[in-house]
Order: C-alpha cells, then structure tokens, then sequence
C-alpha cells in the first residue's frame, strides 16, 4: 500500500477508518435491538432451565450412573476448543509477523473470551450442588485433573482478556478524544477511565508493545495446556475410546479447525453488517481458507492416528466402541463429522471460489456443526461402553438420551456466548483502529489529535 | 392401579409355572430300584444331616414345618408325602442330575454324601424307624463373660429340668462365633464340664478389627432354646492391616497422597504463569504512570 504522506490526507483516512471500525459502536438500528433482545430472551430461558435443575437436582438430566457425562461436558470441550483460535490468530501468527492476521485477531480474541468464559459457566451448570463450587478451591487436589483444568481455564481467560485490553488502550483514548454526542455519556466515561491517560508516548508505546509480547508468549503454552488438560481429563480415565496418549495434540489439532470455522464465521458477519469490505478483504477470506486446510489437515492426520491403531487391533471393549461409531447409532454423527465436515472442506477449499467469503463461511458453519458432533461423540458413547458390562439396570441407563431441560441450558450457553461477543462488539471496536492506521502510513502523531472533522 | 399389576404378574407366573409343575419327574427304572449302599444308622443320618444343612436347607428348609424358598415349582419340604414316595434310588438321581430350579449335585457333593442325604431325607420315611429324633427344645440359659488377659471365654450353661428349677448343663456343647456383617462365622467349640463350666480360649490368629476388637457370640446348640451371649468388642482378636483405599501417587488422589512431582509441577506452571500475568499487569499500571511524565 501506498504509503501517505501528507498531513491532509492523513488525517482524511484516519477519519474515514474511525468512521467505519466504530460502526459497531454507533450502529442504532432496529436489527440491532431485535437482535439483543432475542439473544437476551434465549438466554433467559436457557438460565430458567437452570434454575428447573437447581431447584429439582441434576435428575432433570439424561444422565444416570453410566453416563455420567453428557450434553454439557460435551458442550464444554467444544467452547474450549473454539477459544483455542485467540491463541492461533492473535499470537502464534502474529509473533510470526504475518500481517494480514492483525485485523483479524480482536475477533479472534473475542471469541476467545466468550468461550472460554462459558466454559467455565458449563462446568458450574455440570455440578449437581453448585452452591458448593467454593469447595473445589477450598479442598481441591493437586491431583486431579479437574483442578488444573479449572486452573487453566481461569489463566487462560485471564489472559485473553488482557490480550483483548491492551491493544484496545490505544483506541478507547483515540474514541475518548474524536468520538462526540453519537456516543452516551456512560460510554465515553468508560472510555476515558480504561484508556487509563493514553497519550500515545514512546514510553507508553513501549511499555505496551512489551506487555504485548509477554503476553503472546505467555499464552501458548498456556492456550496448549488448556485444550490438553482437558483431553487429560478423558486420557487419565480408564475407558475404552479415551484410553489414548495422543488425546493431548488430537484435542489441539480439532480446536484449531473449530476455532477457525467460528472465526470466519464471525469475520463474514461483522463484514456484511459493520461494512468492513476493506478491512475484511476477500484476502482476508482467502488466507483462512488456507489457514483452515492447514489446521484440518492436521486433524485429520491425528483423525486417522487415533481411530488407525484401535480399529487394526480391535479388542474387546474398544471394538464394541467403535462398532457403534463406524456402523452403529452413531454412524451417521461420526461419518457426517469426518466426511462432512474435514475431508469435504480439505477438498473444497484448495479450490479458489471455496475460499471467497460467502462459500468460505458456509463450509465454516458445516465445520462448526460437526465439531459440535464430534465432541459429543467423544464424550457419549465411550460412557455408554465401560470396560464392566451395563448390567441389571433399568433399560433407560444403557443409552443416553438429553432431556429438554439439557437442551434448554445448552441453549443459555451458544447465546450467552453470542452474547458476549455482541457486547464487545457493541463497546469495542472490532478491529484495532490505530494498528490499520499505523497500517496504511499513518503517523501515530495523527492519532492522538482531536477530530476536526466535527 | 399397582394391585392389578400385581395380579396380573401373578397370573402370568403361574401360567408359565403351570407346564413345569405339571410335569412329572420321571427316574428311570434302573435308577430308581437302586438301593442305598451306606447303613441306616443314626451316625449317618446325622452325617447326612450336616450336608443337608449345607446344601439343601437353604432352598428346601426345615424338615416338616413346610417353610421352603419361595421358588417356583417350590421345593418341596423333605418330610412329605411326595418326597417320601421316592424310592432310595430315586432321591439318590433326583439329587444327582436336578431338574429346573433344582440344581444337579452330581459334580459337588460326592456319592457317598449323596446316599448320607438320601439316610437324612429318609428318617422321615413312613416305612422307617425315626432314628433322628427331634425333640422340643429345652429351656436353657447361657452365661458368658471374657478374659481379655487369657484371650478366652468363660462360658457358664444351665437348663431347665423337670422340676423348673434350673441346674448346670453338664457337657453340651458351645459354640463360639464372630459377629460379621453378613452373619455369624463360627470360631471354635467348646464343651461345658461337670459343673456346667467351659473355657474357650481364642486361637492367636484370629483376627479381628484394626485394633484386633471381636464381637464374640456364644451360643447353644439347636437342642436347647437360649438366648445367645453377645460380647461386643472384645479384645482378643489380633489387629486387621487395613490397605489404604487411595495408594500413593495415583490420579485424583487427596492432597496427602498426592506424589510431589505432580504437585510441583502444578504449582510451577500456575504460579508460573499467573507471576507472568501479575508483570503484565504492573506493565500496564505503568502505561498509566508514564501518561502523567509526557
């Protein structure tokens, strides 16, 4: 891109960027209400189921004594796997230095937190007395899984929180500044306290770049650790379909695809509703195609790996497991998830018009939906399959069948999520307005001038 | 509602019972004209006596107070009429082979046992002389008391005679069990003396709880109708080791059990990485500072 260099035309830009990344914020349609009120209305519901199985106990659930685990575990992994892609766009590619990935990454990061955060709401709703949750980290045990994971959970959106915050310091204090009577009072006051005095200074700039890069660094490893103790969490039981060593980068390798999918989902949307073709460019579509074939390729190598060596040796328990996956009950959801939703997409996108955005983000929605299945099939039917034979139980305990109560918690989850996102997009800008700046040629000094334009 | 079902299930049983009860159990001829090789003397209606209360009791019960399990056919009780219309040899096939619920018992009781059975069954027969006489029970009453220093029991028997006075018990035997959860497990006997008198003492192996607590009971034999003596929690069993349920070092262990290499690397990656995070927050508290040195 050309760089600009006059202060004239500098200042043109600027404005017309601030303009079009603080759409988000300025945007009052009906759309928008009605989009708040049915996502609130949803969630709502989704919390009465809640209270249903508070006030009635988990017996409201389809689980019994084999399946213990259900709809909500199998929920659960899918939202740490999604979360898994703040980690990939907003560090791994930018310490790699690839720029194209910088307009994507709040996006990404936005993801991240809602994810990860109802990851943890799914966990409490999972508890059978969640009025004892305090107890887990009053007596916990180093030993258990479900403590690192509680641990990494908590890191992580620790983190991506703060990888959220820190890029968006320069922004809040720029909307602080340019930004008048199209914003509430309330907002700009928020601004103000979380720009927290932003000059733009080579101190601060500093100060900031090096936080940044602690904090891209910090979060791969813990990123990593929060998708494998997870997959510890199935590893470490004694079951046939879990009883796996490479659970860990499996795990890594899907949440990736997952992650990938829900970004560009996401990306497709802000782009059609917020006007963002420039930013969001058909590039942009066409390098996460890309990067999604990458990641898939991936999964399906560990795809292959994980079900090549039970599937050779067959043995007892395990091939019962996998009967019912290849041609049992669950045929449909394991060939729908392999086919349709990894080998089709790998295929499909090396092919260009796949990768433009519409396509793109339909083959995403696919993806999405069998991640969805392919978590619930990880966690299901190895329940239903105990190395011990099911026996004398009611016929009810062989199979697991999610009451409406589950489905309607489950709800709460996708739009409280969705939710989150479109708080954050309602407050923030989806893209770092100072890095597109900075982007096309234009001196920070521009930045941290008042708007004159008004 | 349940009733109904109830009747109906019934019904429905007793359909399914109907062919199998109506059917005859037929002994070949050989079989049944087989005569019973060992004597029929009171020794061995006694000895058959043991095995029935091993074996058959359970199902079959006491003979002739008709308190069989509730099977189906239902077993049916020793001392009737239909069990008495078999011959020896007949008894002898019906025990070996089984038929239905009646398992066979060819392969766990030996022959000889299994003709000691068909002596015991037959003490009841019309066509014989009752060698096994059971008589009421006779009032007894059993004193009992430990000697925790010696690790026995001494034991004190006195039973009712004609004159309903009461007068030692003189060598009957005792018997002297542990209290378990699922019943009584019989320890050892012992035998009063001429005034009545015995003393038991406890093997030295005998193990009891963790801190070697028994719970004796002591007891007379079917004859006499007396209480049982109960001494709970005596000491003179050897300890129990009781295994740790939770062994060191595995997964989802307490706190006390947990292995160090899994609680250091806990804490150092935790820590570890929420001492990054506290930086990066005092990076960004200083980013407020250096708004103020512009």
């Amino acid at each position: 891109m050309q760089k600009i260099e006059s202060p004239e035309e500098s200042r043109k830009a600027l404005n017309k960027i601030v303009s079009d990344l603080t759409r988000s914020i300025t945007l009052k349609d009906e759309l928008t209400r009605f989009w708040f009120f049915i996502l609130i209305m949803f969630a709502g519901v989704g919390l009465w189921g809640w209270t249903l199985q508070i006030r009635n106990g988990l017996g409201v659930t389809g689980m019994s004594d084999y399946v213990s685990w259900g709809l909500y575990i199998a929920n659960f992994v899918f939202f740490v796997a999604i979360s898994l892609v703040g980690l990939l766009i907003s560090s791994v590619l930018q310490l790699l230095k690839i720029s194209w990935a910088k307009p994507v990454s709040r996006a990404a990061e936005q993801i991240a937190i809602a994810a990860v955060a109802l990851a943890g709401i799914i966990i409490v709703m999972d508890m059978g007395r969640p009025d004892r949750l305090l107890n887990v980290f009053l007596h916990g045990r180093f030993a258990s899984p479900i403590i690192w994971d509680l641990t990494v959970v908590s890191t992580y959106l620790a983190i991506s929180v703060l990888l959220f915050y820190i890029p968006l310091i320069p922004d809040l204090a720029l909307m602080h500044e340019r930004m008048g009577p199209e914003l509430p009072t309330w907002k700009r006051k928020l601004y103000k306290v979380l720009a927290l005095g932003w000059h733009g200074n080579d101190k601060q700039y500093k100060t900031a770049y090096h936080a940044l890069r602690v904090l891209m660094i910090l979060i791969i490893p813990v990123g990593l650790s929060i998708h494998t103790v997870t997959s510890w969490l199935f590893a470490a039981t004694l079951r046939p379909g879990w009883d796996s060593t490479i659970f860990g980068p499996y795990f890594v390798a899907g949440a990736f695809v997952a992650g990938c999918g829900a970004l560009i989902i996401l990306m497709y949307v802000y782009r059609l509703r917020y006007g963002l073709k420039d930013y969001y460019t058909d590039m942009h579509f066409d390098r996460m195609g890309k990067l999604l074939v990458l990641v898939s390729l991936v999964y399906l190598y560990f795809n292959i790996n994980e079900f090549f060596v039970p599937v050779y040796k067959m043995k007892l328990a395990e091939g019962v497991h996998l009967k019912t996956l290849f041609s049992g009950g669950y045929a449909f959801m394991f060939w729908f998830a392999q086919i349709v939703g990894l080998l089709l997409p790998i295929l499909l996108i090396q092919l260009k018009f796949f990768r433009k955005p519409l396509p793109l983000s339909l083959i995403s929605v696919v993806i999405l939906l069998s991640a969805w299945f392919k978590r619930f099939l990880i966690v299901i039917p190895t329940m239903e399959h105990p190395f011990l034979p099911v026996q004398n139980v009611p016929d009810s305990f062989h199979h697991y069948k999610p009451t409406s109560t589950e489905m309607m918690i489950m709800l709460f989850s996708f739009f409280a999520a969705l939710l989150i996102i479109s708080i954050l997009a309602k407050l923030f800008p989806v893209i770092t307005i100072w890095e597109v700046a900075e982007e096309q040629g234009i001196d920070k000094k521009y930045l941290s001038e008042k708007s004159n334009s008004q | 509602m349940n009733r109904l079902k109830n009747i109906i299930a019934a019904g429905v049983l007793m359909m399914l019972a109907l062919p199998v009860q109506g059917q005859e159990w037929l002994v070949p001829e050989k079989e049944a004209a087989t005569s019973n090789p060992s004597e029929y003397t009171l020794e061995n209606v006694k000895l058959g006596k043991a095995i029935y209360t091993k074996n058959c009791k359970s199902c079959h019960g006491d003979p002739g107070k008709n308190n069989p399990l509730a099977l189906l056919p239902v077993p049916v009780d020793i001392a009737s009429e239909k069990m008495q219309a078999n011959s020896e040899g007949a008894l002898f096939y019906k025990i070996t082979n089984g038929k239905g619920v009646m398992p066979p018992f060819g392969s766990t009781i030996s022959e000889n046992d299994r003709w000691l059975l068909v002596n015991f069954i037959q003490n009841y027969s019309p066509g014989r002389e009752q060698v096994l006489l059971v008589l009421p029970p006779v009032k007894a009453k059993l004193l009992a008391s430990v000697n925790e220093a010696q690790g026995s029991v001494d034991i004190m028997a006195e039973f009712e005679d004609a004159n309903a006075g009461y007068v030692p018990l003189l060598n009957a035997p005792v018997t002297i069990s542990a209290k378990k959860a699922f019943g009584n497990m019989k320890i050892g006997e012992a035998e009063t003396n001429d005034q009545g008198r015995a003393i038991y003492t406890i093997p030295a192996n005998t193990m009891g709880d963790e801190q070697g607590y028994i719970s004796l009971v002591v007891s007379l034999s079917e004859e006499y109708e007396a209480a049982e003596v109960i001494l709970d929690n005596a000491l003179v069993g050897s300890p129990k080791e009781v295994p740790g349920l939770i062994r060191k070092g595995v997964l989802w262990s307490t706190n006390s059990n947990v292995s160090l290499w899994v609680l250091i690397s806990y804490l150092l990656s935790a820590g570890g990485a929420w001492m990054v995070i506290i930086y990066v927050i005092v990076q960004i508290v200083k980013i407020k500072k250096y708004s103020r040195s512009l």
